[in-house]
């Protein structure tokens, strides 16, 4: 266990800024995860504190001694792919003792040590068999045991769940965090699924071009998003984000008078989640359109309005049903919670 | 229906060139092998002798040389084009600026006829003004007044050289499409897990090349067991018989000597043998496959 320090790095390739000069400090024990689309730069941090990828300037700690000029292996760290990275000619057995076997460590402790990590995933039944005679989920647990064999300072996992299916992912998501609360390892997790960084972080960073925008726990980062990039990217189904302008302590825009509680001003943005507005049959309610779509998810009703080019989406019941085109009207339930964002800057505006 | 016989109809030419061709001549070349045909007695093949020229050959010191020059070459030969080959493959396979440069380069030598390979060696040999004579000797002053090509075991060393040189880079090619296909996650794995870059080689490198290496090196020794342009070229079997390899001597024996019979009988020798080295590479390969896809 360790912490990690990203002290002013920056990744150039030859004349191309992939990552701006940014410091980050990752706790001893705890689950960072790095989220953001495809090319933000989440798996280049995660590969540059492996030491798979050199930094260009800046320092890089771990549990406080400089590794910059280090090897991956004299890093102490451990790291799962999202093509689980098997040794496809070794058996299970093989794969999870070969980072034992390359420390020297004795045969004998060897394969009790592999016993005892398969176990916890549930391998033991599987140790003679080859990777390609494995499904992706046993794959992915034989990975994570590889990882865990030699209890590393680090763990690095790079999209680990991206290869399986939607339901295995479910249940290996309960299980790695498990077994982080297990073995209190300090771990980076690289994903773009917003779903597993909301559930498995203990903070979650939110990167784009590079760059972290917001990092923060989840509830957080999903109450009080910094912008209106985080504001889009986590929630699901996003966030409705509306542009309009404020006059009289009210947010105006085609279809929608909402009271809020900002200065008279122009161009913003304003931001509230699906799960924060109802139906109403009031008199004049704060949102009005003509029905668009309604998607039924089991437990709710998505209710899509449009008026204009304006699209709002509302959590309604899921009995709620009612012809398309029909006039339909919304309004913030009590308490709800409602965002406002610049909408040059992007920026969070302070309520 | 009449489309689908007419459509046989039209394959008929072809099917009788290719049976006339290469069947034909294959099935009489094996009749042939049992009878006596001297092409200075006959125009056709005379009286069956059994196996008697089967059995002659295994008797012949000049046939068993030319099988023992065979196998040296072809061990050699193939060794040597895939240790080079496949470390040519791990310097090439960053992309740098040259990449596509040096893989131009490379294949130049492929491009060469293996005739004119011999026949340009002969000259880069020449003990007078041969161009690589004369610079080793520039270099090696001790080598000065060395008659390559008039010494056995350098004749056969300039043989394998000049087949390694023609074939190594094609071969590289095919050992760059195997590093290609291994994903960079175990080799990273393994650099997180301790592994020296000696060790990532040997144990995950090497293993996961396995298959495209047998390929490799099935090809490679059919086509020295081939070996004849250069013989011809080069060293013209010498000196004495030290390069006689075992298709130029059949070579001999059927066009200097005339004997076709016996000729007809190396000849499936050299396809038995063959054939025999194959089927053993084929299930190595097999196995290979059963063990990564099982």
């Amino acid at each position: 266990m360790a912490e990690v320090r990203l002290v002013d790095v920056e990744k150039r390739y030859g004349g191309f800024l992939a990552l701006p000069k940014q410091s980050l400090t990752i706790e001893e024990g705890e689950f960072l995860v790095l989220l953001g689309p495809s090319g933000c730069g989440k798996t280049t941090t995660m590969r540059m504190i492996a030491g798979l990828e050199e930094i260009t300037s800046g320092d890089i700690l771990i549990g406080g001694e400089r590794v910059n000029d280090k090897p991956p292996k004299d890093r102490d760290i451990a790291m799962v792919f999202q093509n689980y990275g098997l040794y496809p000619h070794m058996t299970v057995q093989q794969n999870i003792a070969y980072p034992l076997k390359l420390r020297g460590v004795d045969r004998k402790a060897r394969e009790a040590r592999v016993r005892e990590t398969a176990e916890k995933v549930e391998l033991g039944a599987l140790l003679h068999r080859r990777p390609s005679e494995l499904s992706g989920g046993q794959r992915q647990r034989v990975a994570l045991a590889r990882a865990i064999v030699r209890t590393p300072k680090i763990f690095l996992m790079d999209e680990p769940l991206s290869n399986l299916d939607a339901k295995l992912r479910v249940s290996m998501r309960a299980e790695l965090k498990h077994l982080h609360h297990e073995l209190g390892v300090t771990t980076v997790y690289v994903t773009h699924d917003q779903m597993e960084a909301m559930t498995l972080a203990s903070r979650v960073a939110v990167m784009r071009e590079g760059r972290i925008v917001q990092l923060d726990t989840p509830k957080k980062i999903y109450s009080e998003p910094a912008d209106l990039f985080v504001a889009g990217f986590i929630g699901s189904p996003s966030m409705n984000l509306v542009e309009g302008h404020i006059t009289g302590g009210r947010f105006e825009a085609p279809g929608v008078s909402i009271p809020v509680a900002a200065a008279e001003r122009g161009d913003v943005v304003l931001g509230i989640r699906p799960e924060d507005l109802e139906l109403t049959t009031a008199e004049a309610p704060p949102i009005r359109g003509k029905l668009y779509a309604l998607e039924l998810t089991g437990e709710a009703t998505l209710v899509t309005l449009r008026e204009g080019a304006t699209s709002i989406c509302a959590r309604g019941p899921a009995e709620f049903e009612a012809e398309i085109d029909a006039a339909c009207a919304l309004a913030p339930r009590p308490g709800a919670r409602i965002h406002l964002f610049d909408k040059t800057t992007g920026q969070r505006i302070a309520a | 229906m009449r489309d689908r016989s007419l459509q046989y109809v039209l394959l008929v030419p072809a099917f009788v060139i290719v049976l006339a061709t290469t069947f034909y001549p294959l099935a009489y070349s094996l009749t042939t092998a049992f009878r006596d045909w001297d092409l200075t007695r006959s125009r056709r093949p005379e009286g069956w002798v059994g196996f008697d020229n089967f059995a002659h050959a295994f008797t012949e010191s000049h046939f068993l040389n030319s099988l023992w020059v065979t196998t040296i070459f072809v061990v050699t030969s193939v060794a040597l084009t895939l240790v080079i080959a496949m470390s040519l493959a791990l310097l090439l396979r960053r992309k740098g600026r040259m990449h596509t440069f040096t893989r131009v380069v490379l294949i130049l030598p492929f491009a060469m006829s293996p005739a004119l390979i011999g026949v340009s060696y002969r000259f880069m040999f020449n003990p007078e003004f041969g161009v690589l004579s004369n610079g080793l000797a520039a270099i090696f002053p001790w080598l000065e007044g060395t008659a390559w090509l008039a010494d056995p075991e350098l004749a056969m060393a300039i043989l394998v050289l000049t087949d390694v040189w023609h074939w190594a880079p094609y071969m590289t090619f095919m050992c760059l499409g195997g590093l290609a296909s291994i994903p960079r996650e175990t080799e990273e794995a393994a650099r997180i897990d301790g592994a020296s870059n000696i060790r990532i080689f040997f144990g995950i490198i090497l293993p996961q090349m396995k298959g495209v290496l047998l390929v490799t090196a099935i090809l490679k020794t059919i086509f020295a067991l081939k070996m004849f342009d250069q013989v011809v070229t080069l060293t013209g079997g010498g000196p004495g018989t030290s390069t006689e390899t075992l298709a130029y001597f059949i070579f001999n024996v059927g066009f200097e000597w005339y004997d076709m019979g016996y000729a007809s009988a190396l000849a499936w020798i050299l396809t038995a043998i063959m054939m025999t080295i194959s089927i053993w590479y084929v299930r190595m390969l097999l196995s290979e496959r059963k063990m990564a896809t099982a």
